[in-house]
């Protein structure tokens, strides 16, 4: 029974998390329909950023977030304008080039952040890294409570602004249709841009959260993009909710298997890969073919 | 037209057969990366180029070889006699990632790979038989740098012809076809399953050939080395470089690769500079010529021709 009990407190933190990096994912796949690997680069940045903050100003990691988001979204907006933008388009689906081209990205962020911050492992320990409290009996660490806090709060932001803005409104008309949306007179290069910018914020929160938790180098983040691709695959991109049900399902394996089974811990990410394997074979359009189901559904109601 | 690359290949071939007449062995270890490269280059565009399914997952087949090596000779096979098993054990894992990978289509395949590549390399360094993260040495005594040059040069020589012979048999038809439009190469009753997995295969085991001699040459491997993302990288970089789905345009990728490796990261201040450079090529090529180094040459060559007034512009197929 506690057994279950961690299992279930451990995932729905992790969850959290794992909603933050994978809607980064998300928003830009839906408007530009862009698989952007540069994800994972801008994961590591975020938390290179946050080590940055927390060496030189003292900054707490947590509040280093408020800085690492507008920092991210600006940087967001500069690589859209640069790459992004010039990339072709298809309403098929994503296009190899714009995968390769983002993959090139994320290779020059990784060599960057070898210049500036070295190849050493770095971590960031704060007076309360080690605390931990206990939540129905089962013992959390402080920052991973801290960092499910934090992701809970920019996902209700994220629905807020989908939900009630006008740019919320016009981002979800791109992704469903651009072409309508276009019609009706929204500029989508702008939304193009501004998701671009809200996408790579997410990464560089969600890398901010994960420098509290993991150690991390230039090469930090090819798993977590991995984990993040399963997430979206599985649970759609239509929705915040798709995704945070994405991500439980997801932490509720890698936990379950960790307590339940003698799977070694090494092999953990081996699940997220193999799930994310059969995730996509079992919805052999991806996303899209996902996507466009969800779209039919919500026709009907 | 056919017969001009023909000629130059054999002129190729004939000089990297006579080297070790004429070059030290520092020349001679730079001209095995080359054909090192060349296989890997011209095996992965057997799927990738030819076919269009782009994977980032080859280091895996890459691994297999050389363990199977490692493994074998550390009990007692003569380490040249473990390359066929090496080559068929990594057409088997082919066919078994192929089958349900090959449901998936252009960018959903390639994630799938990238999560293959990482499964293989993570589950190779935590079981015990592969001594883990720390790798394998070969046993003592097996070293013959001769007979290493001159077994990766022919395989090399082999691949790019191998290569050629594909381009323009009824299976390189196929697959064309099925890079062009694979809906429409089905319903002309093309099996595309069945010709991207013998595709993946055939390509899985020439790198696994390439993965048994790097093992013999280094003499040490680890998952770091041979299963690392940076091998995957590399083998995608060099056909996309040169240009994809042509023979000659792997070879030149490897060409450029190895120069850039060799010249450009010996500099002490670029030595970390790979992943920069890398980088900015996959991003330059993406952005201004997704064709490669052929594709920049079809370019140039239409245009000299279009200003002449005669037939016309004319682009020619890529060979």
């Amino acid at each position: 029974m506690t057994d279950l009990v961690s299992v279930l407190v451990n995932s729905l933190l992790a969850a959290g998390l794992y909603a933050t990096m994978a809607y980064g994912l998300a928003v830009i796949y839906g408007v530009m329909r862009i698989i952007n690997l540069a994800h994972a680069g801008l994961m590591m940045l975020g938390a290179y950023v946050t080590l940055t903050l927390f060496d030189r100003f003292g900054l707490d990691p947590f509040v280093g977030l408020v800085v690492t988001g507008p920092l991210f979204f600006l940087l967001g907006v500069v690589l859209h304008r640069v790459v992004g933008r010039r990339l072709p388009r298809s309403d098929a689906g994503p296009s190899m080039e714009s995968l390769l081209l983002t993959f090139g990205v994320w290779l020059v962020l990784q060599n960057l952040a070898y210049y500036v911050w070295s190849g050493d492992t770095q971590s960031i320990l704060t007076g309360y890294t080690l605390k931990s409290v206990a939540i129905l009996g089962v013992r959390v660490g402080v920052p991973s409570l801290l960092v499910f806090g934090a992701s809970a709060l920019s996902l209700v932001f994220l629905n807020v602004l989908l939900r009630t803005t006008y740019l919320g409104k016009a981002i979800r008309a791109v992704t469903q249709n651009r072409d309508a949306a276009l019609l009706s007179g929204v500029d989508a290069d702008r939304i193009s841009a501004t998701a671009f910018g809200l996408g790579t914020a997410f990464a560089g929160l969600a890398g901010g959260m994960l420098s509290t938790l993991y150690a991390f180098t230039p090469d930090f983040g090819r798993s977590f993009l991995l984990k993040a691709f399963c997430i979206i695959v599985l649970g759609g991109m239509e929705s915040v909710t798709g995704v945070a049900v994405g991500a439980l399902v997801l932490a509720v394996l890698e936990n379950g298997l960790a307590v339940y089974t003698s799977v070694p811990t090494s092999f953990q990410d081996a699940v997220s890969f193999t799930l994310l394997f059969f995730a996509l074979v079992a919805f052999p359009q991806g996303l899209p073919g996902l996507f466009s189901r969800f779209v039919r559904r919500g026709a009907l109601h | 037209m056919r017969a001009l690359p023909a000629s130059v290949g054999a002129v190729a071939a004939g000089a990297a057969l006579a080297a070790p007449f004429f070059l030290d062995r520092g020349a001679l270890n730079d001209l095995w990366s080359l054909a090192l490269g060349v296989i890997l280059a011209s095996a992965w565009n057997l799927l990738g180029g030819f076919a269009g399914q782009v994977s980032l997952g080859y280091s895996a087949f890459l691994g297999i070889g050389a363990y199977t090596t490692v493994l074998l000779s550390l009990r007692g096979v003569d380490p040249f006699l473990t390359l066929p098993l090496g080559a068929l054990l990594a057409a088997l894992f082919s066919v078994v990632i192929g089958l349900p990978a090959f449901r998936l289509r252009g960018p959903y395949f390639t994630i799938a790979t990238i999560g293959v590549g990482e499964a293989v390399r993570v589950s190779a360094a935590s079981v015990s038989f592969t001594g883990g993260s720390s790798g394998l040495r070969m046993p003592a005594g097996s070293f013959d740098f001769q007979l290493n040059y001159y077994s990766m040069a022919i395989l090399a020589i082999l691949a790019v012809a191998l290569s050629a012979f594909v381009r323009r048999s009824a299976f390189g038809h196929a697959l064309a076809a099925i890079r062009q439009d694979i809906d429409a190469a089905e319903s002309l009753g093309v099996n595309s399953t069945r010709f991207k997995l013998a595709a993946h295969a055939l390509s899985a085991a020439v790198v696994a050939l390439a993965g048994s001699l790097y093992a013999i040459n280094f003499q040490y491997i680890a998952p770091g080395s041979v299963f690392d993302f940076r091998m995957s990288l590399s083998i995608v970089l060099m056909p996309i470089v040169g240009g994809v789905g042509t023979v000659v345009g792997p070879v030149l990728g490897a060409l450029v690769f190895s120069t850039l490796q060799i010249k450009l990261l010996a500099i002490p201040a670029l030595r970390d500079a790979y992943l920069l450079l890398y980088g900015g090529l996959l991003i330059l090529v993406m952005l201004y010529e997704p064709k490669g180094l052929v594709g920049l040459w079809l370019r140039l060559t239409a245009r000299l021709r279009s200003s002449v007034p005669a037939p016309g512009p004319e682009v020619p197929d890529a060979g």
